[in-house]
């Protein structure tokens, strides 16, 4: 694999003076970051598009909302772009890509909160951005304890957010930078931050554009199949929309109680299809099989998905639920779980604690490396477990020489403790982050498990006992809502981006 | 064979206060003086051996073999009659634990009062004695869970040289700070029966009380002074010996590690204090009372309570917990994390952080000013995951035996870290009598897994651990 060629910057004519300069903090090329976020905004305004269409298909009475929140984006975004990004020198670096990421992460949702607020859906603007960010995110968790009072172009809109937010800005962005001439293999690599995710071509934005293409033709597919099932067009729209991107919102309060047993089958197919690295499924699509059986993360994925499927079926039976009902339940809830989309079924009708455990636990290891789901992703921990394996050899055989192998390459130090120093932060982050809660006023048990199924952008799950009866976050206080807000933003980004610009080491001169 | 002679002693209070339990107690320690003999003299066979399996396997036993024969002076003296009951108390003992099964232990008789604190008061010396002395004189190699701590954070190279000395070192500050204690506690006027026990609890981070209402028994002065007894026993004891010999620049080999601890304490006080003050309208005496006395218990996994923490505001509880796992020092007698990796695991992520940033500078992690090699930050890590995996695995176990998820989130944690009280029931005054035996075996294994810091016991569980080669 080479690298694609370097690409000549232009000369440096002149780097911006930020106001950040004069206060003896560090300077950056805030010009560009500007443009680069006008520019999405910009597109992002155009995708309202699709929202309006819908709105004016089923006369809901949104469309004037929806038209004037897409001009308030596009202003802003022309604004980003050409005034305040208009002298940007293209020269982005490393340290400038997490700024950048923060950057897109508070523009985008909070500009993303105006159709809420405009149509009047959402009143508060707490609960607004906590539904933009938890859609941008990828998360899932709802304040709208009825969803289907709301027109229906913005429950479109909902699920077309966790459907953007899922193939991550970011890669629009890589393509863009690409097109600017700026090598974007940092950002790339900040979006999967260090999973060390092969290029499917060594052109970048080509790698981009196949990735692009099979999200795309997921979603279509899925929603063909929902339609074969039928589901209306609407809700197989917003149901392809959030599942195919881990999302999880439902246009229904009644969840997927609805859908027919076909559509069951197809929601949880898609589940599991969209925990897998979108490269992986870029190789089933174009007939190189030949990818799969290297591929140690997409087995042991399938492998935990079964094993604990099974158990859970095994759980649920002998707590009392009839084998049918339990196996149903199982393969629906273990799917949703893992690939963090956190739809959710009423719960059997008697519980097991093993299922709460196990859920707990594969809401942690999340889905793939490279997929659209959450948590700490397969590829880290089977990295971890060999590496701990071999450490026992080593205080067993302190002079053995031995090395740690994943998907058959050896695995360096560095690497290894980045990974360590990343699940080190997600529990310290889960741990802060359900401290905060029990301040609000949950329980110990719920707030942790809360804080996990936030950070690992999951939203609701059954785990979570004190939430409204469609397991929406609506009875939380404010407080909580901001809390699990910045949780939902820091598992999307992977802490460091966030650790990164709030450090003061960041801060200085350098 | 030490512990025959522990338990021999108890005989005095036993005789004492003529509560009838002298012969159980002679026969439970002529047997334990008996065994620890033959033991001792296997011991010395296998010094021989220099695999370093043989190690671990003798650290284990060590704490295995003291909690199994401590059961005997509960089982012969009959204040309880379940094996698991009694093991779970012993173990909280020499693991210096402090979780009891006992609902009230005023009834209970003089001696085996007294064996509960001297359990304890020997499990904390035998902890310190096996991070300072014995580790670094078998040899455990860089691989093994001491290595920060008995190697390599601390490489000044002029330690005390010889693990004789050590030991005298160790054992001298340690029988100094009782004596101490003792003294000032019966100063303050209190019994000397109860300055005894309560010191021997204290001071060696147990948190076994000889009254149902743990300190709240003392008067305020009383819980100023244990508090400072437990604030000694979080720090590590090579530091107490330069400090009291007056070789102070040395101090500045773990100063990071002191500062981290003081600034947690401080921190987690401060916000208990104001907690209790608005939360839970104290009045601001007593919660800076309860607040300092409260959060040091927590913070060096002692278990002594001021008050009934299980109704304190949730808040306080969860902070409780988190600063459980954080503990004290290294080298003293706490359990938890240990100050000295929390503050490497911090340290680790801004240095890949400052690497991210400048990719081309070198940004080691630093303790005490002196670059920390990789296989400490490693060595850090492991431990640091180990524990996640084990309390995750705990938190599963003692949920399938039936107890709920608070419950079992709390006992897990008070069990790993050596704290004692958990949440809900079994948290506060309350206690563990309520768990059923498995529930009660889990917690067991538990707190021996958190007194020799996880990898120890659970290298016994490796295969490779038995095969030859």
């Amino acid at each position: 694999m080479t690298n694609p060629t370097p690409t000549p910057l232009p000369p440096h004519t002149k780097i911006d003076e930020w106001p950040a300069e004069r206060l003896g903090l560090r300077k950056f090329n805030f010009r560009l970051i500007a443009r680069l976020t006008g520019m999405l905004l910009i597109y992002m305004a155009l995708c309202m598009a699709l929202p309006l269409a819908v709105s004016l298909l089923y006369q809901d009475g949104a469309q004037f909302s929806i038209v004037i929140s897409a001009m308030l984006i596009l202003m802003l975004g022309l604004f980003l772009r050409n005034f305040v990004g208009r002298k940007a020198t293209f020269d982005l670096k490393e340290s400038e890509s997490y700024w950048f990421t923060s950057f897109v992460w508070l523009a985008i949702p909070f500009s993303g909160t105006i159709p809420y607020l405009f149509s009047g859906c959402i009143g508060s603007f707490t609960d607004a951005v906590f539904e933009s960010v938890s859609g941008f995110t990828t998360t899932g968790s709802s304040i709208l304890s009825r969803p289907e009072e709301l027109p229906q172009s913005l429950l479109v809109y909902r699920s077309f957010t966790q459907w953007i937010g899922g193939m991550g800005f970011m890669l629009f962005a890589v393509a863009i930078l690409r097109k600017l001439g700026i090598g974007g293999e940092q950002l790339y690599e900040a979006e999967f931050s260090g999973t060390r995710q092969r290029k499917l071509h060594p052109h970048l934005s080509k790698s981009v554009s196949r990735l692009f293409t099979i999200y795309i033709i997921l979603t279509v597919i899925m929603m063909a199949l929902l339609l074969a099932n039928g589901t209306s067009v609407f809700e197989s729209l917003c149901l392809a929309f959030s599942t195919v991107s881990t999302g999880g919102f439902v246009p229904h309060s009644m969840g997927l109680v609805t859908l027919s047993d076909g559509g069951l089958i197809v929601v949880t197919a898609f589940m599991i299809l969209s925990g897998i690295s979108l490269a992986q499924l870029y190789y089933l699509f174009t007939f190189k099989w030949r990818q799969y059986g290297r591929d140690e993360e997409l087995w042991t994925y399938l492998g935990i998905f079964f094993v604990v499927a099974t158990m859970s079926t095994i759980a649920f039976t002998t707590a009392g639920n009839d084998f049918r009902t339990s196996l149903r339940y199982s393969i629906f809830h273990v799917a949703s779980s893992m690939s963090s989309c956190g739809f959710y079924l009423p719960k059997p009708q008697h519980w097991s604690f093993v299922v709460s455990v196990l859920t707990f636990l594969i809401i942690l290891m999340g889905a793939s490396a490279g997929s659209t789901g959450g948590g700490i992703k397969i590829l880290r921990v089977i990295t971890l477990y060999k590496y701990i394996g071999n450490y026992f050899t080593h205080m067993i055989h302190p002079n053995a020489v031995t090395c740690v192998k994943v998907n058959h390459k050896v695995v360096e130090e560095d690497y290894i403790n980045k990974i360590f120093a990343f699940v080190f932060l997600y529990i310290a982050f889960i741990i802060i982050g359900a401290f905060v809660l029990t301040l609000c006023g949950c329980d110990i048990p719920d707030s942790i498990c809360m804080a996990a199924a936030n950070i690992s952008n999951l939203g609701p799950s059954p785990l979570i006992n004190n939430l409204g009866g469609n397991l929406d976050y609506s009875i939380l206080p404010h407080f909580a809502k901001w809390t699990l807000v910045t949780l939902m933003v820091a598992g999307r980004i992977e802490l460091f981006a966030l650790i990164a610009v709030i450090s003061p080491a960041y801060w200085k001169r350098g | 064979m030490v512990e025959g002679g522990l338990i021999l002693s108890c005989l005095i209070p036993a005789f004492h206060f003529a509560d009838g339990t002298w012969p159980a107690i002679t026969v439970s320690g002529l047997f334990t003086f008996n065994v620890g003999l033959f033991l001792t003299v296997s011991y010395h066979e296998a010094r021989r051996i220099t695999d370093k399996r043989m190690a671990y396997l003798l650290v284990v036993i060590m704490w295995v073999v003291t909690s199994l024969f401590g059961t005997l002076p509960y089982l012969a003296t009959g204040v309880t009659t379940s094996f698991a009951d009694a093991l779970f108390e012993s173990a909280s003992g020499t693991t210096s634990t402090g979780a009891t099964i006992f609902s009230a232990v005023e009834w209970l008789p003089a001696s085996i009062l007294l064996w509960r604190s001297m359990t304890q008061w020997f499990g904390g010396f035998g902890i310190v004695l096996l991070v300072l002395a014995l580790v670094p004189s078998m040899g455990i190699n860089k691989y093994s869970l001491y290595t920060a701590e008995a190697s390599g954070a601390d490489n000044t190279g002029k330690q005390t040289t010889s693990m004789g000395a050590t030991v005298r070192h160790t054992l001298g500050i340690y029988i100094f700070l009782t004596l101490l204690f003792i003294f000032i506690l019966w100063k303050t006027g209190l019994h000397i029966w109860d300055a005894v026990n309560i010191t021997f609890t204290n001071i060696s981070s147990g948190g076994f009380s000889i009254y149902n209402n743990s300190l709240g028994h003392l008067t305020h002065l009383q819980q100023y002074v244990i508090a400072a007894a437990m604030l000694l026993s979080g720090i590590n004891f090579s530091m107490l010996y330069y400090f009291l010999t007056l070789q102070w620049d040395r101090l500045r080999n773990k100063f990071d590690q002191l500062a981290s601890y003081l600034v947690t304490f401080l921190l987690g006080a401060l916000f208990v204090i104001l907690a209790l003050a608005i939360k839970m309208d104290y009045a601001l005496p007593d919660a800076i009372r309860c607040g300092v006395v409260q959060t040091i218990s927590v913070l060096t996994t002692t278990g002594s309570l001021v008050a009934d923490t299980s109704a304190w505001w949730v808040p306080i509880t969860f902070l409780f917990v988190v600063l459980s796992l954080c503990g004290g020092m290294a080298g003293s007698t706490t359990g938890g994390l240990k100050a000295m990796r929390v503050l490497i695991l911090i340290r680790n992520v801004r240095k890949i952080l400052r690497d991210r940033l400048h990719p081309r500078s070198v940004n080691p992690v630093r303790l005490n000013k002196k670059p920390v090699s990789e296989e400490i930050i490693t060595n850090v890590m492991v431990i640091f995951l180990v524990y996640a995996v084990v309390i995750f695995v705990g938190i599963m176990l003692l949920m399938l035996s039936g107890i709920n998820a608070t419950e079992s989130i709390g006992a897990t944690i008070a069990c790993i870290t050596g704290y004692g009280p958990g949440l809900g029931t079994s948290g506060g005054f309350g206690c563990y009598a309520a768990f059923t035996i498995a529930g009660k075996i889990i917690c067991t294994f538990l707190m021996i897994l958190g007194r020799l810091e996880c990898l120890t016991l659970l290298i016994l569980f490796v295969p490779k651990f038995w095969s030859r080669g």
